[in-house]
């Protein structure tokens, strides 16, 4: 049997169910590559001395998939050697400790992928349209990220 | 007649997640805002956190000129907090 081209592949995917770091990192590796980054984004149990009982993300679907796609293309753009990348977002209720978003890079050598790995995740927190909820034992809190160009940054 | 979507904090103010409105087919982003809030008037509370997302892509409420298609998504963006 031949084997495929490998040819470089963009695995984006926001879904409801537990996040498989195992299923990202196997999605991205490849015969051709040294090295596979991985980032893992896992919801803390605090902020700013309240209990927080868990997350809940949303997001609009459709916008925040092209977003990532145009990340995909920036990443491609700046670090040509990368090979395949994935980025798999949770939706809905992310308990404590679990995983809310993975990414995974693969390149020939560990620095493309490693770079490309923080730019895909600073780049996501400033401009892909999902939100996160954090919810404590008796209210509740629209998170802002810092990186949001548009948000009021006054506390 | 544009497809308005209301996510996280918007939803919340507006008490609904979609509608279809009726607008002039060129508007400025800020008129649009205006028009949304005659609708939804607690969204006022949040006019300096969000921007739009028209037809996907960014858009600052102020005095860009939008021409508008019959069945176009407007999006109300809050701030994010994906990752």
């Amino acid at each position: 049997m031949e084997e495929s081209e490998d040819v470089p592949k963009d695995f984006i995917k926001l879904k409801s169910e537990k996040l498989s770091v195992d299923e990202v990192s196997e999605l991205v590796v490849s015969p051709y590559c040294g090295a596979v980054s991985l980032f893992i984004g896992t919801t803390r149990n605090n902020f700013e001395g309240k209990k927080v009982i868990h997350l809940e993300y949303e997001a609009y679907t459709s916008m925040a998939e092209t977003e990532i796609q145009k990340i995909c293309r920036e990443v491609r753009q700046k670090w040509p050697s990368v090979k395949h990348i994935a980025v798999h977002h949770r939706l809905g209720v992310v308990p404590i400790t679990e995983a809310s978003v993975i990414i995974a890079v693969s390149s020939p050598h560990r620095a493309e992928s490693l770079e490309a790995v923080m730019y895909c995740i600073n780049t996501l927190k400033a401009s892909v349209p999902i939100w996160k909820k954090e919810i404590y034992e008796n209210e509740y809190s629209w998170k802002e990220n810092k990186e949001c160009f548009w948000a009021n940054s006054e506390k | 007649q544009v497809s308005v979507l209301y996510f996280a904090k918007s939803a919340e103010l507006a008490g609904l997640r979609c509608e279809t409105l009726s607008v002039p087919r060129e508007i400025t982003s800020l008129q649009l805002w205006e028009e949304i809030v005659k609708v939804h008037p607690r969204l006022a509370l949040i006019r300096d956190q969000v921007v739009f997302a028209v037809r996907q892509e960014y858009v600052l409420l102020g005095d860009q000129l939008l021409v508008l298609q019959p069945g176009d998504e407007v999006a109300i963006i809050p701030p994010i907090s994906g990752g």
